[in-house]
């Protein structure tokens, strides 16, 4: 392949961390406060569409071959079988504490089997990662104090199922900082966790779907709202001017739609994907937070797992839906935080910045085709130094399967990571398609072309690609790194 | 970066679950075991691991049953050949660490591939099937644990772990391509062995480690096959080497090279008082299983294998005939065949650098290799042995390409590999230049398909 030199959308500075490691973050929150104070278990409430999933917990049936009377249960087990992953947390005593079909309960006996399975091969000084059987592959991930597991036909490979676990297993640590749920298991091993996590099931499963819908989980990236970046500076310099007096906020970030539209933070931190992560998927899984302002403490893993993070969460507008997250270390400055949202709100609209976030809302992405691009049905391009990433809108052939699409991704992802034998490129045509993966030093492409194409156009189209983009950087991605 | 070495083989074993109905007698269900130094108390409890994990998953329905277990330090794999019979053999790992790997020195550690390792776990089975039969089709249970013990003990001593690759999961057989006329010759050899002697129900003539004719199904030859090149024939040539089965004091040294000998069967038909051991074989290709008498016969560079009904009652003299039939005969067709070979260069010496292939065809199991060097499983083989596993990833990968497909990959260290697969045809690639780009390697490819697979068509540029 041709040495294609430049590197859309690259900056010198990020807001977000580019890492790959799973490892923890440096950041102290102790270092941002000035005086400590002590970690308050408040927990919000939001159970509003709980409602739904109670009802059907109420009525399934565990699987298992007892217990099930009557046509009915078995129907239900039918719909158990069924489901395409599972995933199952529970406490190193076997204590079930999630699943994401039926209820835990009447699980009981499955949970008490994957403890008794860890157990087991741990008293041979071992670890289980994980069982393959035909289609059906089982993955365990021991993170102390807790054990989860997944039970997938997907297809994913181990290395992706463990990545989902380990935002479960964030998510989890999210809500209550890893900090108290480690003492929480010293005080007593055979607590019931779920006492503390209502509420939180919703975010988990919200989670799940999620990862089986977006691309940005596996590229450990995020994607933005396209804006001209006279807007995006604009709306950037709005918030630091109404937030830069306010002692110890350290990030505030403005999203809408699943995509980012800008976040300032305090100088010498960022945030990594990760967390930005699980911070989208509170506010796609948090109707609630459309109705009013709310303040929430949040444990952001990646960043500091031992505290927690206030956050003041509200959209911006009646008639602009992006929504506003301000995270501070001071547990009680909602309403200087309020006060600041609303000068926020107001500069923006005086700018007209609220508009061109709803244009850029309402405007579908360019599709391939008529961007010149008509042997491509569709692409994910990641830029490694800011950890963001583009994607058009998808061709008619894909809309009605996302999913497929979004399985593909994950297959040729997994290919070029694999960590036993990673690769610089894939190009593989089967009669479906034709696929392009490529790994360099400054970015990551995938592009799905047409199965007949021939392999010297797509390198061809490659390099025009990757030009299209280079001249549209500056719209597509964030590529300046405001702090307040 | 870490990568995991293979440290040897922890456990072999092979149970059936029914066989203990109480608790106390678990010992029972346990056929065979390996190794001996493992005492009851930890067979009891591996066998029990392994039945938990079997009931664990089947609560899940998968479309097959458990195949392998990971865990940090070892590799299971499962295998359930019959109704309610489990095989499992556990591969020990060590991990190390390694720094960030640089250009050329590139070459991680073994990484257990499961597809090659539950290719050499069936094996295992095959092998055990080829010459005792099925499990449930023994006798008792005690006269299983004896051929087990017996099959096993032996097999596993031989069973090379780290050198597997894509080509256990082959396991395919290597042909001789000859002109018409030689190979109607060998038909006609056959033919008349087969028509003059009513007792050979099949036969297979091999020259070198080519198979040229087989009467039996593939999916038999392949194993009687791999014994062939695996173990008898490698154990007789050594013999033949030390000069063991040369009569010394013949006139010539020269006539007994011009004669052939039983490998199975009377090995010295002039001082043999017995026919000696014969083994009987089972094939299963066909509707119904089959037992036969396996002989073969040795001259030159070329193998006769006879498969004989196993009602035929086997005497010196039986041996005696057939030798003065096949003997003249073989040797004048052996020169035929080697004057073909000669006169064909088949491959030309090839560079270091040249691309290495492995082609497999599925419905006859024949394959070829210039990336092995030899068939003794040594790990020599002629490019990097990463590019080898990408094969056996690529081959893993095949399911999603549909009937045709292709793939290019580019490794870390700048090499390429290609995987080409059409209807039930398989060819790997590893190029091995540096700083080719993808049109470069896929014009090289198209190349390399023209001279070496001439007239077969892949489908797709």
């Amino acid at each position: 392949m041709a040495n294609i030199e430049i590197e859309p959308g690259a900056a010198h500075e990020s807001v977000l961390v580019t890492t790959e490691s799973f490892g923890e973050m440096t950041s102290s929150l102790e270092e941002i406060k000035c005086s400590s104070s002590s970690v308050s278990s408040h927990l919000e409430e939001c159970n509003n569409d709980n409602n739904i999933i109670e009802q059907f917990e109420d009525t399934v049936s565990f699987v298992g071959d007892n217990n099930t009377d009557g046509e009915e249960a078995q129907e239900l087990q039918k719909e158990w079988l069924g489901k395409e992953k599972h995933v199952f947390v529970l406490s190193f005593a076997g204590k079930p504490i999630y699943s994401r079909y039926g209820n835990e309960d009447k699980l009981a006996w499955l949970f008490g089997v994957m403890q008794t399975l860890v157990s087991f091969v741990q008293s041979n000084d071992d670890c289980i990662q994980s069982i393959h059987a035909g289609d059906t592959h089982f993955v365990f991930l021991i993170r102390k104090p807790l054990i989860l597991v997944a039970v997938s036909k997907t297809q994913e490979s181990y290395h992706q199922l463990t990545a989902q676990l380990n935002y479960v297993f964030n998510q989890i640590t999210s809500t209550l900082t890893l900090t108290r749920l480690n003492k929480i298991y010293e005080q007593r091993q055979n607590y019931d966790l779920r006492r503390l996590l209502s509420g939180v099931e919703r975010l988990i499963d919200h989670l799940l779907d999620f990862f089986e819908r977006e691309p940005s989980f596996s590229l450990g990236a995020v994607q933005c709202l396209p804006l001209s970046p006279s807007v995006r500076d604009t709306i950037s310099s709005s918030i630091v001017g109404s937030c830069s007096k306010i002692k110890n906020l350290v990030f505030a970030i403005l999203l809408a739609n699943n995509k980012l539209i800008t976040l300032v933070r305090m100088k010498k931190y960022c945030l990594h994907p990760a967390d930005l992560h699980l911070i989208f998927n509170l506010v796609q899984a948090s109707e609630s937070l459309k109705n009013s302002e709310s303040w929430t403490p949040l444990c952001l893993p990646k960043f500091d797992s031992s505290g927690f993070l206030y956050g003041h969460v509200s959209y911006l507008a009646e008639d602009c839906q992006a929504c506003l997250l301000l995270l501070t270390v001071e547990r009680d400055v909602f309403f200087t935080l309020s006060d600041a949202k609303q000068h926020v709100v107001e500069k923006l609209r005086r700018a007209n910045c609220l508009e061109a976030i709803n244009e850029s809302l309402n405007s579908s992405e360019v599709k391939c085709a008529s961007a010149g691009f008509p042997e491509i049905r569709h692409y994910l391009y990641k830029c490694k130094s800011t950890a963001q990433f583009h994607q058009p809108s998808l061709s008619p052939l894909y809309a009605e399967s996302k999913v497929h699409l979004i399985n593909i991704y994950k297959r040729v992802h997994y290919r070029l990571h694999g960590p036993a034998r990673p690769l610089k490129l894939v190009f593989e045509r089967n009669s479906e398609e034709a696929l392009l993966a490529w790994d360099t030093k400054g970015f990551e492409l995938y592009v799905v072309f047409e199965p007949l194409i021939d392999t010297s156009f797509a390198i061809n189209s490659v390099g025009r690609l990757l030009n299209w983009i280079k001249k549209r950087e500056d719209k597509l991605f964030h590529l300046n790194a405001p702090t307040f | 970066m870490v990568t995991q070495i293979i440290a040897g083989l922890k456990n072999f074993f092979v149970f059936n679950s029914s066989l203990s109905t109480s608790e106390g007698d678990e010992l029972e269900k346990i056929l065979y075991y390996y190794p001996i130094s493992d005492n009851t108390d930890v067979q009891i409890k591996n066998v029990g691991l392994v039945e938990g994990i079997i009931h664990f998953t089947e609560t899940f329905r998968p479309s097959s049953s458990v195949s392998s277990v990971h865990t940090e330090k070892s590799r299971q794999l499962y295998y359930q050949p019959e109704k309610g019979y489990w095989m499992v053999m556990t591969i020990q790992l060590n991990h190390i660490t390694k720094e960030k790997l640089e250009g050329d020195s590139g070459e991680l550690g073994d990484d257990v591939q499961d597809n090659v390792y539950e290719a050499v776990l069936k094996q295992a089975y095959h092998m055990y099937r080829l010459f005792w039969g099925t499990f449930q089709g023994t006798k008792d249970t005690d006269t299983l644990k004896m051929t087990l013990e017996i099959f096993y003990r032996a097999y596993l001593q031989s069973l090379k772990l780290v050198n597997a690759d894509i080509l256990n999961i082959f396991s395919g057989i290597q042909y001789l391509p000859l002109d018409k006329q030689t190979f109607l010759k060998v038909q006609c050899f056959i033919n008349s062995l087969e028509s003059n002697y009513m007792m050979i129900s099949h036969s297979a003539f091999l020259y070198n480690d080519y198979l040229i004719w087989s009467g039996i199904e593939p999916s038999d030859m392949q194993l009687v096959y791999h014994y062939l090149i695996d173990t008898l024939l490698p154990a007789n040539i050594e013999t033949e080497l030390q000069g063991g089965s040369m009569p010394r004091n013949s006139p010539s040294p020269f006539a007994a090279l011009r004669h052939g000998r039983f490998i199975t069967g009377p090995s010295n038909l002039r001082l043999a008082k017995t026919v000696g051991k014969v083994p009987k074989v089972f094939f299963y290709g066909e509707q119904k299983p089959e037992e036969y008498y396996l002989v073969v016969y040795r001259a030159l560079s070329a193998t006769v294998c006879l498969f004989v009904k196993v009602e035929t009652e086997l005497t010196l003299n039986i041996f005696k005939d057939l030798d003065d039939f096949i003997s003249p005969k073989l040797i004048s067709l052996v020169s035929d065949i080697a004057e073909y070979c000669s006169k064909q260069v088949i491959t030309p010496n090839m560079a270091d650098n040249s691309p290495r292939f492995i082609y497999f065809n599925k419905m006859n199991l024949a394959y070829k290799s210039t990336v092995h060097l030899d068939n003794k499983q040594s790990g020599n083989v002629a490019c990097m042995k990463d590019s080898v596993r990408i094969m056996a990833d690529m081959k893993l990968n095949n399911s999603y390409l549909g009937s045709s497909g292709e793939t290019i990959v580019k490794t870390m260290s700048d090499y390429w590999v290609v995987g080409k697969t059409s209807n039930a045809r398989e060819f790997y690639i590893a190029l091995q230049q540096k700083n080719a780009s993808l049109i470069d390697i896929s014009e090289e490819v198209r190349k390399l398909c023209e001279t070496e697979l001439k007239g077969i068509f892949f489908h797709s540029t």
